[in-house]
This record gives C-alpha cells, structure tokens and sequence, in this order.
C-alpha cells in the first residue's frame, strides 16, 4: 500500500506519510501530484475539484499541501462575505502583514492585482504558490469578475488556484465566458473503502477484527440511507458502547449474539440520521399546545380550515342554515388528489376572520388582540404571510403547521376538526 | 503664484516622421482629428451660427440654440470654426470682444461638475459643484458693469440629464437673465431631444431657435474627401465614388467616411500597388461592413454548428424563438446521430452552449439553472442557416 505516492522533486519520505494519512485516495492524490509538478514548476492554473460531501477534497488537498510544506492559503468562501477578506487573507498569508495592511478600506480587485504584483517582484517565488478556495459555489455569488480573474491568475505569477466543491463545474461558469480549469473527480467511496477507513478509527483496547466486525454490521444497516463518512463515523462512536455491553458483562462473544443485541439499538438509530441529539430533543415541540392562548388557537384552527378547504366549499361548512346545496355540486368526484398534497393555499383576512367567527362558540369582539395575535402567529412562523409586507388592506396567509399539529391543538379546545376538513369527508 | 503644476505629458525623444511618400500622406491628412481649416458643404449651416452668435454679442443680450444631427455630420466642427472666426474678428475690433467657453457632457463624471467647471473655466476658481452653483447664479443674475459676452459650447446635452432637470434648467435660464449676457450652444444627437425628454419649463426656455444637421450625402462625402486630399493623387476617382455612395447610402457619417479611405490606403500600400483603386476599397468597405457573426459561425467547431441547428430547428418545432436547453439538447443529440457522430452528454452540451453565449450568438441565462436555462438567438435564423450552408 504505501509508498505508491512517487514523484521527483518531493521527499520520500514525506510522501510516505502523505500516502499513510490517504487511505483510499492514492490515484486522486497521485494524479493532484502529477499536476502539481516540482515545486518550482509551474502547475495548471486553476484546477476545480468536485465530488460529494465527505469524499475528502478538502482533505486530501490539505494532507498534500502540509505534509509537502507548499507555500499555500486555505480560504472558506462561507468566510469571505466580502471579497475584501479574501484578498486579506491571500495576502497576509503569502507576504506577512505588511503587504495585508497595504489594502485599501475597500479594495477592488484592480488594488489586490497591483499590491500582488508589486509584492512578486520584490519576492519572487521559487516555489509555486497555490490558492485553496472551499466551497467555492459561493464565488458565483461575488462580483462578477472575481471567479474569472481568479481562474487566470497564473498570469501574474507562479501560483495556480485550487476550488473545491460539490456543484459541477457546468453550473458555473459565467455568462461572459472565463478561463476553463481542469475538472478533477473524487468519486464516492465503495463499501469496502468505507470498511477499511472506518475500521482504521478502532478503540485500542478491542481487537482489530473485534472493531471491523462491528463495522461491517454498522454499514449492513445504514449503507443503503447514508455513504457520508463523517455521518457514518459519528453513528460508529455512538453507537460502539451499547455493542460492547455484553462483550464487558462477560457474556459469549459470538457474532450472532451480539447482533441480536445491537440491532434494535440501530434499528432507532436509523430515525435519526443526520439528527444530532441537540435537534432530537426539540423536534417534538409540544410547547405551542400549552402556551398558546385560547383565541390563538382558534385563530390557528381558522387559518388551517382556510388553507386547506377550497373557498366554495365554506358556505357547505360554517353557515348554519346554508339552504339546499346539491349534493353532486358540493363533492366534485374528477377532484382526485387531496388539498393536504398539494400543500396549503393562500387565504385573505377577511375569510380567516369569518371562519374564525364560525368556529368559534362565544361572541368575540374584532379587537386589537386579535389583530395582533394573528401577526404574533406570523411572528412564531405558525402562519406566514404570503403578500407583499406594506399590504395593510388585504394581506394574504398560509398556515405553516401540520395536520397532527392542529389536531393535538384542537383537542384541547374540544373541536373536531376533522368534521371540517373537506378531504376527509 | 502657481499653487499647481501645468499638467503636460512626456516628450517624444524623436520628433514624429513626416510622411514618406503619396500613400502616407493621404493617409495623414485623411486623419478624422485633422479638421481642415473650412468645412466644405457645411456652408449654411455656418452663415446661420454665425449671424446668430454675432447678432447676440453685438445686441450684448443673451440666447439659446439647439443643434441636433447624427454622429459625424460636422456639428461640434462647425460650430468651432465659428467661434475661431468670431475670436478673430474680435480680435479686428469688428465685435465686441467676449469670453468663449465649451463644455462636454461626456467628460463629466456626473452632471453636475458642469457647475464648477463652467465656473474654472471663467475665472481659473476651483470649487464644489454646489458652491460653483451659487457663485455662477450670483455671476449671471447681478448687473456689473462692463460684462463681457459668454458663449458656452454645451456638447453631448443629452447626458447632462438628471431627474429634476436643474442642471439644464439653469444652463437654459442664466441666458433669459437681464444681465447674464449669456450665449447657449447647446449639441446633441436627437432632434426631437427637447420634446422628448425636457420637461416644459426647460424646452420652453430652450427656446425654438433649433438648427439639425442633415447627413451627408453622397456628392458632398465625395467633396469632403476630395478637398481633404487637397489635390493629391492618391485615389481613383471610382474608388472614391464607391467609398461615397456605400457611406451615404448606410449613414452619411464623414468620420465613417475618412476611416475607410484611410483603411483602403493602408490595403492598398500592401499589395504594393501606386494608386488605391476598386478592389482595395472594396476590400476596406468589406472590412468595415461585413456582420462578425456570420465568419464566427464559419469558423464555429463541428459540434457548435451542430448546436445552433438544433437551435433553429427546435424554435421551429416550438413555433416560438425561445427554447430551454433541454429541449435543445434533445435536438441536438438527434442531429449528432443523423451525422453519424457520438450524440453529445449534458456536460458537453453545456459547455458548447456557454460557448456559444460567450461570444454573444446565444444570450443565455445564468448558468447555475442548469439544464433548464432559457436560450434565445442573438442573429437572426436567415443569418445562421446562411454561415452554415455556404459551405
């Protein structure tokens, strides 16, 4: 396995520790050191590396650069909200504070070029400087000029730019056209790569083929929902002590067992992908039931029955002596898919206001609480106004709460809202 | 006291050479920058700003003019030639003598620096727009005895437009003043300017003393290059004919005029022949004319042709000149089979696509839609079948 990194100009003994901290990803990292060339030579100005979340872009360029003491800037462009510190932060990386200090208050692209420049010619390098840029999707988002120029500046100098992202490089390019980089693929890793990058995480107190039995039990059951190795990586450490129990309890260690023993436990994990336990915790938010007020709850039960009743239908429901509606005209039978797919319909206030006035048992005045309780509902995302916010004569609303929701909140008001909803008649 | 230093730009260490024989000549003296002492054909025109100007500085009262052309009818040229002739009768003592200023709309950054630089340019003062404001508003409204005549030379008026018009308003309202003695020249493009985009109160103080300048036309572009040339044999008389009556026919612009002389000269000295005849001039107007999208569609690659005939043929099948790309593609990757070539991926696609809309053949929308971006032509569909079936 090792030693399978070999390229002039490097040290032989740093590429072996380069290739031990790359598992599995020999033929990426070969293939990003053949690009590289000798340090002094001049690499491929931008190189653009995509693949998917956990498939060790980041990583592998990390290891290289480190490892190989290349003179190199890492930058998250989640950071960089500004291009201003970006520049700021290639520039102090490369030449020290006093070429970042030379920065103007808002630098343009043109000041980072000229203080760069100028820079190069007092420090020429002998090495080739590269530019790291993670996430790199969110350059589309900058001035428009910034991904192209940065993608040509080996015009410059020596230095050659790296991005790395999960979008394609289609996805990117701008309207005006731009300096292709060469695209590098880091594809997912197999099952059995997983197995061995997995199993390289052992507890030293338990045995190698110990370690490796678990996890080839933990990818039997979450392989087929989830290939993220970091994801992969946290349910192995959660879930490693509940798989030790009977191991420590003294209890035979037979494989079989121990899958008895564990699989219930994955089973429940396997709702929880992706959930860490502080999100867990807060997903059954029972707190609206008990804090809402009585005509909040009222107003909330209004807003549901609105968006998920078509209009014509209201007559049917709240009027109390609705005269005779034919039956055949009410229920229209071509009507297949149910409201509750479709998602919830806007409503206008004054139909929120008259089903609430309907529902309701008691008389209510039309007073300033309950204004203001329908725009605290906005405020608690429990309705969301769909019109535009200077709308003061006829603003429009979506009930954003869900079926069992309501239901729950209904039952503690003592209303069946299931007798109201025009799919479930 | 001098608190700034003149601005000059550096020396050449050799001086320019003069022009080594016929050819070059010519071509210097066709240079659009060397204005000849009279403008031919532009005669009315003069006598009319002339008398205008003239009549203002005599009476000492003040007044606006309006005159509009197309580019490279002789607008800002005349009007020069008349002020030069003014300042030199001024000179005679035949008029009084006056204070001539020009300003342009282009060379400003915004519309308001032609406050301050009216105002250095009539007393040397430097200052804020604001401040040049007032101080120019206090010039032209209080008496003062022995006032010279300005005439002001406003070029590009129409840039001068901001969204309360005050700008304009004052440059059009200082001349009603009693005691301004203030001439307006005012120069744009469009002869309806004043109507179109002028509120009333400022087109009414514009006022309808309003002169356009009608394109050249053929005899005079013709008279134009041949009095430039000044004699000189440089030039079959049908090859300047042709140059005459291309130019007039498209737009009447002399500057067009003079650059395609000085191209076909420049034609003519390589293929090392004594006098610039037809088919140099023909290969000049060529040159000049002829649509850079049908030869980038030439020289377009297998697969990008391929693409714009799916292009056309989707449009077709749509009825409409709007497709998304996907649909597009479809095309595309059907006409690859007809050809006989290995139909082309989404990727490939894409970047043929972009290519394409790089160079301005497609106009695309932003490519982070992907395969659902909206693609339009940018050339017409008679252009593209015609590039791609010359050959």
């Amino acid at each position: 396995m090792e030693g399978l990194l070999e390229h002039p100009g490097y040290d032989g003994e740093k590429l072996r520790r380069v290739s031990e901290q790359l598992p599995c990803r020999e033929v990426q990292a070969g293939m990003l050191l053949s690009l590289m060339g000798e340090p002094q030579q001049y690499c491929y100005p931008s190189l653009f590396i995509y693949g998917h979340r956990a498939s060790g872009k980041s990583h592998v360029v990390n290891v290289l650069m480190k490892e190989l003491e290349l003179p190199h800037v890492t930058v998250s462009c989640v950071e960089c909200v500004s291009s201003a510190l970006l520049f700021e932060q290639v520039l102090l990386s490369f030449f020290g504070c006093d070429a970042a200090s030379l920065l103007p208050r808002s630098p343009s692209l043109s000041d980072f070029v000229r203080i760069y420049k100028q820079r190069t010619s007092e420090f020429p390098s002998k090495q080739t400087r590269y530019i790291v840029m993670e996430q790199a999707e969110l350059l589309r988002d900058a001035s428009v000029n910034l991904l192209p120029a940065l993608l040509r500046l080996q015009e410059l100098d020596n230095v050659s730019v790296i991005l790395l992202s999960e979008i394609v490089w289609d996805k990117f390019r701008p309207n005006t056209g731009c300096f292709e980089p060469l695209l590098l693929h880091f594809p997912d890793y197999s099952k059995a790569e997983l197995l061995q990058i997995l199993s390289a995480g052992r507890n030293p107190s338990y045995s190698a083929e110990f370690y490796s039995s678990y996890i080839n039990i933990l990818l039997g059951v979450f392989y087929t929902v989830c290939r993220d190795l970091r994801e992969l990586q946290h349910l192995a450490a959660l879930n490693f002590s509940k798989f030790c129990e009977p191991v420590a309890e003294g209890k035979e260690t037979e494989t079989h067992k121990l899958w008895k023993n564990i699989e219930p436990h994955l089973k429940k994990a396997m709702q929880t992908v992706y959930l860490r336990e502080v999100s867990r915790s807060e997903l059954s938010s029972g707190f609206a039931l008990h804090v809402l007020p009585y005509y909040s709850k009222f107003l909330l039960i209004a807003a549901y029955l609105a968006s998920y009743n078509p209009a014509r239908t209201d007559k049917r429901f709240f009027v109390k002596h609705h005269g005779k509606i034919k039956k055949t005209n009410f229920l229209k039978k071509n009507e297949k898919t149910s409201n509750h797919l479709l998602g919830p319909k806007p409503f206008p206030l004054d139909r929120l206001l008259a089903i609430f006035y309907s529902v309701v048992d008691s008389r209510v005045a039309p007073t300033a609480s309950i204004f203001s309780q329908i725009s605290s509902l906005v405020t608690l995302q429990l309705l969301t106004l769909v019109s535009h916010d200077d709308q003061l004569d006829s603003p429009k609303y979506k009930c954003a709460v869900s079926l069992d929701f309501i239901s729950a909140i209904s039952r503690t008001v003592n209303f069946d809202i299931v007798k109201y909803l025009y799919d479930f008649l | 006291r001098h608190r700034h230093a003149t601005p000059s730009i550096p020396n050449r260490a050799q001086p320019a050479r003069r022009p080594g024989n016929i050819l070059e000549e010519a071509r210097a003296r066709l240079h659009v920058s060397a204005v000849p002492e009279s403008l031919p054909c532009r005669e009315q025109e003069f006598q009319d700003i002339y008398s205008f100007v003239e009549s203002k500085v005599l009476d000492g009262t003040g007044g606006c003019m309006y005159v509009s052309g197309v580019p490279g009818t002789g607008k800002t040229a005349t009007v020069q030639e008349v002020m030069r002739c003014l300042q030199h009768a001024a000179e005679q003592d035949e008029i009084p003598p006056f204070v001539f200023i020009q300003i342009n709309g282009m060379k400003m950054t915004d519309p308001h620096q032609a406050y301050a630089q009216i105002l250095q340019k009539l007393t040397g003062q430097k200052a804020t727009a604001d401040h040049a404001a007032a101080l120019l508003e206090k010039r032209f409204s209080n008496p003062a005895p022995r006032k010279e005549t300005t005439v002001l030379l406003v070029d590009e008026l129409d840039l001068l437009w901001t969204r309360k018009q005050n700008v304009m308003y004052n440059l059009f309202d200082w001349p009603t003043r009693r005691h301004a003695r203030l001439v307006v020249l005012a120069i744009a493009n469009t002869m309806d300017l004043p109507e179109r985009i002028l509120i009333n109160r400022v087109a009414s103080r514009l006022g309808l003393t309003r002169m356009s300048f009608q394109p050249y036309s053929f005899k005079q572009l013709q008279q134009i290059v041949t009095s430039r040339l000044n004699k000189l044999k440089a030039f079959e008389d049908d090859a300047l004919q042709l140059v005459s009556r291309k130019v007039a026919a498209l737009s009447g612009d002399a500057r067009r005029c003079l650059d395609i002389c000085r191209r076909a000269t420049e034609i003519c000295e390589r293929s090392a022949a004594g006098l610039v005849g037809m088919s140099h001039v023909m290969q000049a107007l060529d040159e000049m004319f002829s649509s850079p999208y049908v030869a980038a569609i030439r020289s377009a690659s297998t697969q990008e042709q391929l693409f714009l005939r799916a292009v056309i043929a989707e449009f077709r099948r749509l009825g409409l000149e709007e497709a998304t790309f996907q649909q597009v593609l479809v095309q595309h990757q059907a006409l690859c089979r007809v050809e006989g070539l290995q139909p082309v991926g989404v990727s490939e696609g894409l970047a043929v696509c972009r290519r394409l809309g790089a160079c301005r053949l497609l106009l695309l929308e932003p490519s982070r839609l992907g395969v659902l971006q909206r693609l339009w032509l940018n050339v017409s569909q008679d252009d593209v079948l015609f590039a791609l079936k010359a050959d």
